[in-house]
């Protein structure tokens, strides 16, 4: 078996080559709940980490891996940079509900990827746009335990469409990154 | 690591000796947890998300770009050898003096009107890539005394799946900074660093034009799973 390529950091200056156009506009091909999510990134010393960029993939409305039509974009994918305050936004839709190795439908989810200066190799996890009740039997809740609070989203009182979730690399309220 | 790693390929998070790593590196363990359905795909990037130019760095300009003209060819496979195919690759560099057309870069070396370092491909059906650049030029940075970054060109990688996405760095091989680089040196294995060395390969060069460089890039298999579960 060949040795894989290993990861590197990003470094300071990826935005010269890692640009989308509207990359933090998840496109999709058939309509679904508006949804806003937004955060900041913090470092261990509660700093905005303003050289981190995110990426998500997630189900379209109907549950499956969205499958791009004729247009030349990705679908089901964002990018987003932050910005010098840490901060991310990525506009998609409600993730379906996916169904899981036991047969169960899983909550609503969408996948993280989070690239930063310092990160020799990617964050990974999942954040959760479901209250916390709605949540209980999903396996990465279950192994996230105590921890599972760092990876829900939290709706917002105004705007029932806009989720509010930060990302903190250390400290009390270290997000839960995972193994993939 | 995977659980098919039997070395560990990639760096660790906590690297003290790449000080951005001290307060950025998490202190918690990685959950292990099953695989969500999602991580087997992956986003799929049609044929017209990349235009045939956006392979060739040296024509954006109104003229060539200063510095040492490079064609670098490779393939993408897996882990088992299979071809990685239609698959996007992202290319990022500095110019031949080793400054970046970023702001953030402040290094007093001269920026390139001629330049801006980006490129993006879809690999072919078996897993090919090809594209024309300038060799970068090293930089230093305020990491340490004296320190240096050797000539590298940053490359990202979808493959196929969610899973194997994968951000990393190509180097050229007898850098005389390779080993004084902690960012190159956080890959604890000596073979899975030189992974990320390419080889001169006149070959697939232009006589009298262009030096030609082999890189050929390995992501994890599909098939592999966090270790215990």
């Amino acid at each position: 078996m060949a040795i894989r390529t290993p990861s590197q950091t990003i470094g300071p200056f990826f935005h010269v080559g890692l640009k989308w156009e509207a990359g933090e506009k998840v496109a999709f091909e058939s309509p679904g709940g508006r949804v806003i999510l937004t955060g900041r990134v913090h470092d261990g010393a509660g700093n905005p980490s303003a050289d981190a960029l995110i990426e998500t993939w997630q189900a379209g409305p109907d549950g499956r891996a969205p499958v791009p039509g004729s247009a030349a974009r990705v679908t089901g994918y964002s990018r987003a940079a932050t910005d010098a305050d840490g901060r991310y936004t990525i506009e998609t839709v409600m993730p379906g509900a996916c169904t899981g190795a036991d047969g169960k439908k899983l909550p609503p989810q969408i996948h993280v990827t989070i690239f930063a200066r310092g990160l020799l190799k990617a964050l990974r996890t999942r954040v959760f746009l479901a209250e916390p009740a709605a949540i209980k039997g999903d396996p990465l809740a279950r192994a996230a335990g105590p921890r599972v609070g760092t990876l829900i989203a939290l709706r917002d009182a105004k705007d029932s469409g806009t989720w509010r979730w930060d990302v903190r690399f250390q400290g009390k309220d270290e997000t839960a990154f995972i193994e993939i | 690591m995977s659980a098919r790693d039997r070395i560990d390929i990639d760096p660790p998070y906590d690297y003290p000796a790449y000080k951005s790593t001290i307060l950025r590196s998490p202190k918690q363990p990685l959950l292990r947890v099953a695989p969500h359905p999602m991580e087997a795909t992956g986003p799929v990037f049609p044929r017209k998300f990349v235009t045939d130019s956006e392979a060739d760095l040296t024509t954006w300009g109104k003229g060539a770009p200063l510095g040492e003209k490079m064609i670098l060819t490779g393939r993408v496979t897996d882990e088992d050898g299979a071809p990685v195919r239609n698959s996007l690759l992202e290319l990022w560099q500095c110019n031949s003096s080793g400054r970046y057309a970023h702001p953030v870069d402040q290094h007093d070396a001269p920026l390139d009107p001629n330049f801006l370092g980006q490129g993006k491909v879809l690999t072919g059906d078996k897993g090919e890539y090809r594209f024309v650049t300038i060799k970068p030029g090293a930089y230093p940075w305020k990491n340490h005394p004296w320190a240096w970054r050797p000539a590298h060109i940053h490359l990202s990688l979808f493959g196929n799946a969610y899973s194997q996405r994968l951000v990393t760095q190509l180097f050229f091989p007898g850098d005389p900074l390779l080993p004084i680089d902690p960012i190159f040196n956080s890959v604890p294995d000596e073979s899975a660093r030189q992974r990320m060395v390419c080889e001169l390969d006149l070959e697939h060069g232009i006589e009298e034009v262009a030096l030609g460089y082999r890189f050929d890039i390995v992501l994890r298999g599909v098939k592999s799973t966090p270790m215990g579960v």
